[in-house]
């Protein structure tokens, strides 16, 4: 069994949920992940479907680690663990795998999501703006606060992004659940 | 008892409450319902797991203590849990009634 390296960062967790079983679908399995860094292993093609989840908390939490075992009991592996976000498979053989099958439970999951964003979005603001403050009031060039503003207003922007993209998919649900269960 | 219905349960918690009228772990309510809707309903593992959660803490399902030599938790329906399937069956019954005599009524 060789291993396997890469580096990427995803915004969009589904995007990457896609990509991992694409790997997946090659022969390529993630075992381990951390800091942008994907670690796969070789094995039959398409013997694994991915999954991600954002628990509610910390995945070392008593509560997470509850429903941790529970996912092992019902045949769901956590191959990794980043922050709240959980890296779950399934053996495909056991059929198409999702964590969540209802509106109720998937509207609450993206909740999650949104909340975690938007309070990024909202802390990086007043950060950008008082190092932006700071820096321009203690006298650095221009040409050292200009590029640092735009990688602030880059993070921003795609934080941003991110948020309405999520919300709009809440929204979605949730217009869904005016008729639907 | 509960005295009056608490309304309308999702197709997630009825199932789940029909599967726990015998004992079971997670895995074989998953089984029991995905059999009994002929595979039209493939309970999502977190899904599951928020219902188990929710339903305990109502009241309207118990653990139980696995068979010997067994760590996985068992779940198994109330009385309080089965007298909310019995109303709820009460008022899906009336739901098929009422569309059935009105479809009839139309191909006439």
């Amino acid at each position: 069994m060789s291993a396997k390296t890469i580096h990427k960062l995803y915004w969009d967790f589904e995007k990457e949920e896609r990509w991992l079983n694409d790997m997946s679908a090659q022969g390529l399995n993630l075992v381990h992940y951390s800091w942008g860094t994907y670690t796969f292993e070789t094995g039959p093609a398409g013997e694994w479907i991915y999954r991600l989840e954002l628990l509610p908390g910390d995945v070392r939490d008593p509560k997470s680690q509850k429903y941790l075992e529970f996912m092992s009991e019902v045949g769901v592996q956590a191959v990794a663990t980043y922050m709240r976000w959980v890296y779950f498979r399934r053996p495909a053989v056991d059929g198409p795998f999702e964590v969540f099958s209802d509106l109720d439970s998937r509207v609450a999951h993206y909740q999650r999501i949104l909340t975690m964003f938007a309070s990024i979005t909202a802390a990086l603001v007043p950060l950008t703006v008082v190092n932006v403050v700071n820096m321009t009031r203690s006298g650095s060039s221009l040409a050292f606060v200009l590029p640092l503003f735009a990688v602030y207003l880059a993070l921003v922007a795609t934080l941003a992004t991110q948020t309405i993209r999520v919300w709009w998919r809440v929204r979605e649900l949730r217009e869904q659940k005016r008729v639907c269960e | 008892m509960p005295d009056e219905t608490p309304g309308p349960l999702t197709e997630t918690v009825f199932y789940v409450l029909l599967a726990l009228h015998t004992p079971l772990h997670g895995y074989g309510v998953m089984k029991y319902v995905n059999e009994i809707s002929d595979g039209r309903i493939a309970l999502g593992a977190g899904t599951l797991y928020g219902a188990l959660t929710t339903l305990a803490e109502k009241g309207w399902i118990a653990s139980v203590p696995g068979s010997a030599g067994e760590r996985k938790k068992n779940y198994v329906v109330t009385d309080e849990g089965r007298s909310i399937v019995l109303a709820e069956l009460k008022r899906l019954d009336e739901l098929v009634r009422n569309g059935q005599r009105v479809i009839r009524e139309e191909s006439k």
